[in-house]
């Protein structure tokens, strides 16, 4: 799969063609990327290059702390991006709902499915923080286009949990 | 002699000195509110009370009840750490009169060095030099200070007497511009403290705050462990800390040194003290203030004269003679003190709480970390966002920031935001290797997002790994969805082919 990374104004095109391998910029490299620490750190040995670091969901990608610098990275795959390029004018964005996490915290259950239709006020994720659970609500209807935690993750506040279309 | 200790306090310096006391054989009363039952310090301590609420005024600050429980367990003494209670003359007073004994100073030390008027000419009839000004000669009108600012000579600050938080300051560098800016003073004060009063101080350009740890016995010793240099503030707050200060020299040392004693002495002190210095670029240095207690940034001075300072505040309390004279004291190699706060320094370093889901503190030759938490721990709203204090050492100085990098890069800490960042960049930068900093650094000269070189390359791997999370969290996502697709074991299978076959 391929996907395409904007960090500032630099660009990087990073296909990733198995768990083992990715083409970045053309360049093929051997990849071994863990979480360990629970989610969000992350190590990656990359060519034998070991680095670590925070990486952190939000809206338009992710925010990833390496040593010391916090990088904004916007990502977008080969979908995406066909999507905003035929439709230039229209934001793909519109009539999408993206639902955050409040506060930081525990997921007890995600008790919907992708694809699965939504009425307003239905539950969407359970989220426990600072000793209670938190029924997570759709302010809208729709459909769960993207589910992007289960059960188990702890995340961070403002984090992307679910995607409304 | 008292055989154990109640320790008024929380946090990474409850855990430091009930340390200290065990060492010691002594043993420990630990006190915590409602949302610090699960603290280290509880744990530690070898009994445990609660005082109450998560706020610190019907817990910390309560103290009738540390006195209760003091007397009710038999603690002999009472140390109150920093913060809270520690610079409090009424509460020296009451454990005194409660039958025990305060590990700090006396409550006179303390009255007189908290008064900042009379701490002023205290010192001043001493020898000590002060910041030239018009603080403690009472409420003067506006033409008796326009008459005494030229003795005191430009540029000068304008301070209103009940002030904090700069409400009231003007910065004043033309004589004639001083009319208006006192009137202008004067109105922001009034509104701000109900109180027009102001008062004249000199203005030090590019000021370093040097301070110096002193010990004080009840024989009549008093020690300085030299300095430290805390000039690496963010509104008044130290981030770092480190002893030696690359401004100092072995004459200059020694000079700063025995006038803090003098301070020191000058209000009978007893225990551990630390006299603040404003330094000023031509090397001309003024008393600041006594803080009348044990410091955040104590530990810089421990890993370079060897001493353990609150053992050695016991030992005081206990009566005992100082074991060191001046000249057993020196300074070896470099400490540097990071403060980790929880706070975000990408987003105004607003303070971040919340569950510290994972710890991994640095380790190795040369690192100390005293922290009050650990993984599982909730950062509260109620105390300070004081996470934990990553000290090293190294022979140089040039070796400590190398050290201290190291050790910055370890550290893992996720729930939570922290400014380790920010240490970082700090570390990074240029003007803090060359050691050419001052108290205005950090607001006036420092960016986070300061162009440094081999950044591009890090974009590159910060790309990659931003790209692999993304990938790794859709997977993921996905697999929820295709769960079920094959509920049956591989047996069961078989067994369905089988029969379908017969």
């Amino acid at each position: 799969m391929k996907y395409f990374a904007t960090i500032e104004d630099q660009n990087f095109e990073i296909e990733i063609s198995s768990d083992r391998e990715l083409i970045a910029d053309g360049v093929r490299l051997s990849v071994d990327f863990q979480s360990v620490m629970g989610r969000p750190v992350y190590s990656l040995l990359l060519n034998g290059r070991s680095y670590e670091a925070y990486v952190y969901p939000t809206e338009s990608g992710m925010e990833v702390l390496l040593q010391g610098d916090l990088h904004q990275v916007d990502i977008e795959d080969e979908r995406q991006r066909r999507l905003r390029k035929a439709s230039t004018s229209v934001k793909v964005q519109s009539g999408e709902f993206q639902l955050k996490a409040p506060m930081p915290g525990l997921v007890i259950s995600v008790p919907i499915e992708e694809g699965q239709g939504i009425e307003e006020g239905q539950n969407l994720i359970v989220l426990e923080s600072m000793k209670m659970q938190n029924e997570l609500k759709s302010p809208c209807t729709g459909t769960v286009t993207r589910i992007r935690v289960k059960t188990g993750d702890s995340v961070e506040k403002n984090e992307v949990l679910v995607i409304l279309g | 002699m008292f055989k154990k200790v109640l320790i008024a306090n929380r946090g990474e310096i409850a855990v430091r000195i009930i340390r200290a006391c065990h060492e010691l054989g002594l043993s420990t009363v630990a006190v915590y509110s409602e949302a610090d039952r699960p603290a280290l310090h509880v744990r530690y301590a070898d009994e445990a009370y609660l005082l109450g609420p998560s706020a610190a005024r019907e817990s910390y600050l309560r103290a009738d009840k540390l006195i209760d429980i003091a007397k009710r367990t038999n603690a002999g003494a009472i140390h109150p750490g920093y913060g809270f209670l520690a610079e409090r003359e009424d509460f020296a007073l009451a454990v005194q009169d409660a039958g025990l004994n305060f590990i700090g100073p006396r409550p006179s030390a303390i009255a007189a060095m908290g008064d900042k008027a009379v701490a002023r000419a205290t010192v001043t009839a001493a020898g000590v030099p002060v910041v030239p000004g018009t603080e403690g000669e009472g409420n003067l009108c506006d033409d008796e200070l326009i008459a005494i600012a030229p003795k005191i000579g430009f540029p000068l600050l304008i301070k209103a007497t009940a002030g904090g938080g700069g409400k009231g300051m003007r910065e004043v560098n033309d004589p004639k511009d001083l009319p208006g800016l006192i009137t202008a003073a004067r109105r922001e004060a009034e509104s701000a403290f109900g109180d027009d009063n102001v008062y004249l101080e000199k203005l030090i350009v590019d000021a370093r705050h040097i301070e110096f740890q002193i010990l004080a016995d009840d024989h009549g010793n008093v020690i300085h462990l030299g300095e430290r240099e805390c000039s690496l503030q963010r509104r008044h707050q130290k981030l770092l800390e480190e002893s030696p200060s690359t401004f100092l020299d072995d004459e200059m040392r020694m000079r700063m040194g025995e006038l803090a004693c003098t301070a020191a002495r000058s209000v009978d002190y007893l225990n551990a003290g630390t006299i603040e210095f404003l330094v000023d670029k031509e090397k001309n240095f003024y008393f600041l203030e006594m803080n009348t207690r044990l410091q955040v940034e104590h530990p810089v001075t421990e890993l370079v004269t060897g001493l353990d300072i609150v053992t050695e505040q016991i030992r005081i309390a206990r009566g005992r003679k100082l074991r060191y004279a001046q000249e057993d004291v020196h300074l070896n190699g470099w400490a540097i003190e990071c403060r980790i706060n929880a706070e975000d320094p990408y987003n105004q370093f607003l303070p971040s709480t919340g569950l510290l889901t994972q710890v991994i503190p640095p380790t190795g030759p040369g690192v100390r970390v005293d922290t009050g938490v650990y993984s599982g721990f909730e950062i509260s709203p109620y105390y300070d966002s004081l996470i934990s204090k990553l000290i090293v050492w190294g022979e140089t100085r040039g070796a400590a920031i190398l050290r201290m990098r190291r050790a910055l890069e370890e550290y893992r800490i996720t729930g939570v935001k922290t400014n380790i960042p920010f240490h970082q960049n700090i570390m990074d930068s240029h003007r803090f290797i060359a050691g050419n900093y001052d108290t205005r650094f950090v607001e006036e000269r420092f960016s986070m997002d300061e162009a440094q070189e081999g950044k591009e390359a890090e974009a590159h791997i910060a790309a990659i790994m931003a790209v692999l999370v993304a990938h790794r969290q859709t997977q993921e996502a996905s697999q929820i969805v295709r769960r079920g697709e094959r509920d049956a074991s591989n047996w069961k299978w078989v067994g369905r082919w089988e029969r379908m076959q017969r």
